[in-house]
């Protein structure tokens, strides 16, 4: 009789904590659509596991002196877990420090911080991701013509490492002349302005190599208002852009996996809870969207499941 | 020098009173046009100009609402938000809908409805314009914010995009619009009763309730006419980029309040003009496109406008000593 | 001096002064804390007393140059643009209060070139900020070439995370300015000369007295505040970072008018300020605690504002 008493509380209580588990996610923005499906990715993980998100945005966009406010809030309600993407990856390295001393465990996801103790990163391969993209676009030009780079913030880590992808694969390719580099700041709007100037000095442009989507879709806007024609590819993998892609408007974009880093990030974060085994590191290898393969995309985040955990870590 | 002006001659009238208080303006406009034409070979060229201006449209419509509430010696801080929300709305209602004709008027709507909020909560309310605006940008924001929830609303029928990006007899069709809301906002400011009232609050608020301006009515008024101008810089917008997202709006908050600075209206209210803040429109974009035309590194940029602001003003304040000192 | 008519400003404490802010924030305090177990606890009102430090010291002096009917928009830009010389010196120099002193002398010459702007040219100061604001951004960009300037330094670390007596250092700060201002605005010349400026700045100019220099003086203060607050937003982040308080100026203008504090007739309130930068603290918290969505966060900031303003608007009334 006790142990039967004894079996179902132990059951009741360790139901009330599978329930009970709270996982913080810490996003850059509300605006950028990578971060509402990173977002959406977190929930549809937590919910297949019973646990429960909160969502931190600080109400300025990518402002620092939020995030840290949060995080200060945040380890005082003391939320089992932390899925961590920093507005700055050294500015918030303080932020990371008061979590660690609070000894909450936190996954680092998208943005690799400079410091501070992490379960483990999930993110994408910039580098890799800017070079294959803009490999698929030179090979779909002939190896030859002329490009210009759309550059996104240019001192952003993001930037920097797609930018470096996009010069090695002009290496490759010396039939390839490289027009011009300039940043549209991951702006659509200011992408466009740039596109409408840059047309203005270069009669012909054979192809752009945007560093994210917006600006990919910006400079398709410039480019169709101008009567030009030219191929346009970004990075990200944006529901926007894969319609792009379907309509015939934009040649291919880079797969960020926004959607599968937020499930990662919080699969892992519930499994150290759960005391499972969890890698140190998964780094999503680079794929390109285009044509040919756009079809599993092509689906609202808010109706995307996550995939399954061994299926997330073995990619 | 008298101004004897026949019925017909009244608009011409409002546009050449305009045109002396911006004489400077327009010559330090064709300053920067010059240095351009000799920094790159990019500048003088038709379609560059075209750009120039039709960058310079968007920015003058919000400014141009902007003006008539600085007459009266108010703010609008809200109205970036305003483009935010206004975009936003417009775009699900065409989405819906399928009709750019009714997304166009709920855009516009949406405008008018924030104006008129800020409107009751400055004359109703006697709130600073300064707060009560800034208050009203972070509901704003916080409204679209929510309703957006991160999305981008994209592709809108070919008929409502030529409003942005379309083209007649070779011009930009927003330039057209921004040369009929020129003309609009001058006459209205110079020659009707509503425009002499506005200038007439922010010249002396107090005499001008004790010569029978109804204040509230006419501060109610400006604000509207300023959220209904965010709204439709939003369609011009929307139409330009042919998608909506929640944050577009804020960038063009500050310059669009230094456009008008720059153009000569001050803050005290009751100085100013509608063209002036097309010429200041103008003399930003120039200074913007100069940059990109030469790669000059965008961080410059606050910088650059930053200096341009204090510079127009302080040339201002010294003519208008002088003026002052003649008397 | 004496024969100008000057408004007595009013100093005593009443209850028909008490700005809707405080009545805001009374509803604050009890709804968090019914709501929120965690709310009224020590490490979470330590937590609300180290998150408003920097906006107080951006809100005090900005109540100042509010009473002399101006406003300083420049003041969140110069406060990044010295947190990144405070920065860049601490890297290249190692000393804390030689990157100090760079910090306060940029804020000096902001406030400098913004006072005698606003007071030799007469040029509005809203134009005046705009413009400066500007200048200090784009420094800002340009030195750190959009990068963060990350800091290893233990002294300054310990100015955000050390303490004095059980209490943290920041609010030792933040006490400190408060009591000067206090002091500075009551009790001296200097003071008296902020209401008058508000009040009567031409009566004033036309008895001779050198009210620029005051109204400078208004100005410099503000900068140099900003440059104090340098150390601390420096120290939080142990970086400097050209875009982090970006808008400040605006959230500090808010406060300072929440509290009370008037864009006309010299009128204002140094306790007003307090409250109306406590009541954004503990509102952030609250709803952070609350796990409150951000959009409707956002709302609740600008109805916080017109809420604040709509209670006096009806009390001005009555």
């Amino acid at each position: 009789m006790n142990k039967i008493f004894l079996t179902a509380a132990i059951m009741l209580s360790t139901a009330a904590q599978a329930d009970g588990e709270k996982i913080a996610v810490f996003t850059k923005n509300l605006t950028n659509p990578l971060f509402q499906v990173e977002r959406l990715g977190a929930e549809s993980a937590a919910k297949q596991m019973g646990a429960t998100v909160q969502h931190y945005v600080p109400t300025k966009p990518d402002s620092i002196p939020e995030q840290m406010s949060q995080i200060e809030d945040v380890a005082v309600k003391r939320p089992n877990a932390i899925v961590f993407i920093p507005v700055d990856p050294k500015a918030m390295v303080p932020g990371i420090a008061k979590i660690n001393a609070a000894n909450i465990p936190v996954v680092n996801v998208t943005d690799r911080a400079a410091g501070g103790k992490f379960v483990s990163f999930i993110g994408a391969d910039d580098y890799s991701l800017g070079l294959e993209t803009a490999r698929f676009l030179l090979k779909a030009m002939g190896g030859k013509g002329n490009v210009v780079i759309m550059e996104g913030v240019k001192a952003s880590l993001t930037n920097i490492d797609r930018v470096r992808g996009f010069k090695k694969a002009l290496e490759e390719n010396p039939g390839v002349k490289l027009l011009a580099q300039q940043p549209g700041n991951y702006q659509r709007l200011q992408a466009l302005q740039v596109m409408e100037n840059l047309m203005q000095t270069f009669p012909q442009i054979d192809g752009v190599i945007a560093a994210n989507d917006a600006m990919a879709t910006g400079v398709i806007e410039a480019m169709e208002a101008a009567n030009r024609k030219g191929l346009v590819v970004g990075i990200n993998g944006t529901k926007e852009a894969i319609d792009a892609i379907k309509a015939g408007k934009m040649l291919a974009s880079g797969d960020y996996a926004g959607f599968e880093q937020g499930c990662l990030g919080t699969m892992v974060a519930i499994r150290e809870l759960h005391k499972l085994p969890v890698p140190k590191e998964v780094v999503f290898p680079a794929s390109v969207i285009h044509k040919g393969n756009y079809q599993p995309y092509d689906v609202a985040a808010e109706q995307r499941a996550c995939p399954k955990y061994e299926d997330l870590i073995k990619k | 020098m008298s101004f004897a002006l026949s019925k017909p001659g009244r608009f011409i009238g409002a546009l050449t009173a305009d045109l002396k208080t911006i004489a400077y303006r327009l010559a330090a406009a064709m300053v920067i046009c010059v240095i351009l034409t000799f920094a790159s070979d990019a500048f003088l060229t038709t379609n560059n100009l075209l750009n120039v201006l039709r960058q310079a449209s968007l920015l003058f419509l919000l400014a141009s609402g902007l003006t008539l509430v600085i007459l009266t010696a108010g703010l609008d801080l809200s109205v970036g938000a305003n483009i935010g929300l206004s975009a936003c709305i417009a775009a699900s209602v065409m989405k819906l809908s399928g009709s750019a004709l009714l997304g166009a008027a709920s855009g516009v709507g949406v405008g008018m409805c924030i104006g008129v909020a800020n409107g009751l909560l400055v004359a109703l309310m006697r709130m600073p314009p300064f707060i009560a605006t800034y208050g009203m940008l972070w509901v704003v924001h916080g409204i679209t914010f929510w309703y957006m929830a991160g999305t981008t609303i994209y592709g809108f029928p070919s008929a409502f995009r030529a409003l942005g990006s379309g083209y007649f007899l070779g011009v930009p069709i927003p330039v057209y619009l921004m040369f009929v809301f020129l003309t609009l906002g001058a006459f209205f400011a110079q020659r009707t009763t509503y425009g002499q009232e506005i200038y007439a609050i922010g010249a002396n608020r107090e005499s001008a309730r004790l010569s029978g301006v109804p204040i509230a009515r006419r501060l109610i008024l400006v604000y509207t006419v300023s959220g209904a101008m965010a709204g439709l810089a939003s369609l011009v917008f929307l139409a330009r980029m042919n998608s909506a997202e929640g944050d577009i709006g804020e960038a063009f908050t500050l310059p669009a309040i230094a456009a008008v600075l720059i153009g000569g209206t001050s803050l005290f209210g009751g100085v100013g003009t509608v063209s002036g803040t097309l010429v200041g429109a103008l003399i930003l974009t120039l200074v913007l496109n100069g940059m990109n035309l030469l790669t000059l590194d965008a961080s410059w940029q606050p910088l650059v406008t930053g200096v341009i602001v204090i510079l127009a003003v302080f040339l201002d304040t010294l003519t208008r000593k002088r003026a002052e000192a003649r008397k | 001096m004496n024969e100008i008519a000057m408004d007595e400003p009013s100093r005593s404490f009443s209850l028909a002064r008490v700005p809707g802010v405080a009545w805001i924030l009374g509803v604050l305090l009890i709804g968090f804390t019914a709501f929120s177990r965690d709310f009224l606890t020590g490490p979470n009102l330590h937590n609300i007393g180290l998150q408003s430090v920097i906006l107080l010291i951006l809100a005090l002096p900005q109540t100042m140059i509010i009473m002399t009917e101006g406003v300083d928009i420049a003041m969140g830009a110069v406060l990044t643009l010295a947190s990144v010389m405070l920065a860049w010196v601490l890297v290249h120099n190692g000393s804390l209060p030689l990157a100090l002193a760079a910090a306060l002398a940029t804020g000096l010459m902001f406030g400098l070139a913004n006072g005698m702007l606003v007071a030799l040219l007469k040029m509005p100061p809203f134009v005046v900020t705009l413009g400066t604001m500007g200048v200090a951004q784009g420094l800002a960009l340009i030195v750190t070439d959009g990068q963060s300037i990350v800091v290893n330094s233990d002294a300054l670390q310990a100015v955000y995370g050390g303490s004095l007596a059980g209490m943290p250092l920041p609010l030792l700060i933040a006490v400190a300015v408060y009591a000067f201002s206090h002091v500075l605005l009551y009790h001296t010349r200097f003071g008296t000369y902020v209401f008058a400026l508000g009040g009567n700045a031409e009566a004033l100019k036309l008895a001779g007295i050198r009210a620029n220099a005051y109204l400078i003086g208004v100005y410099v203060l503000g900068g140099l505040m900003a440059g104090l607050a340098a150390l601390i937003l420096t120290a939080r982040m142990s970086s400097g970072h050209p875009t982090s308080a970006i808008g400040m100026e605006f959230d500090a203008i808010a406060a300072v008018v929440v509290g009370g504090t008037s864009f006309e007739h010299g009128k204002g309130w140094l306790f007003g300020t307090l409250l109306g930068v406590v009541a954004v603290g503990v509102l952030r918290n609250g709803l952070n605690l609350l796990a409150i969505p951000s959009s409707a966060q956002v709302a609740c900031i600008g109805l916080l504002v017109i809420v604040a303003l709509f209670i006096d608007g009806l009390k001005g009334k009555q």
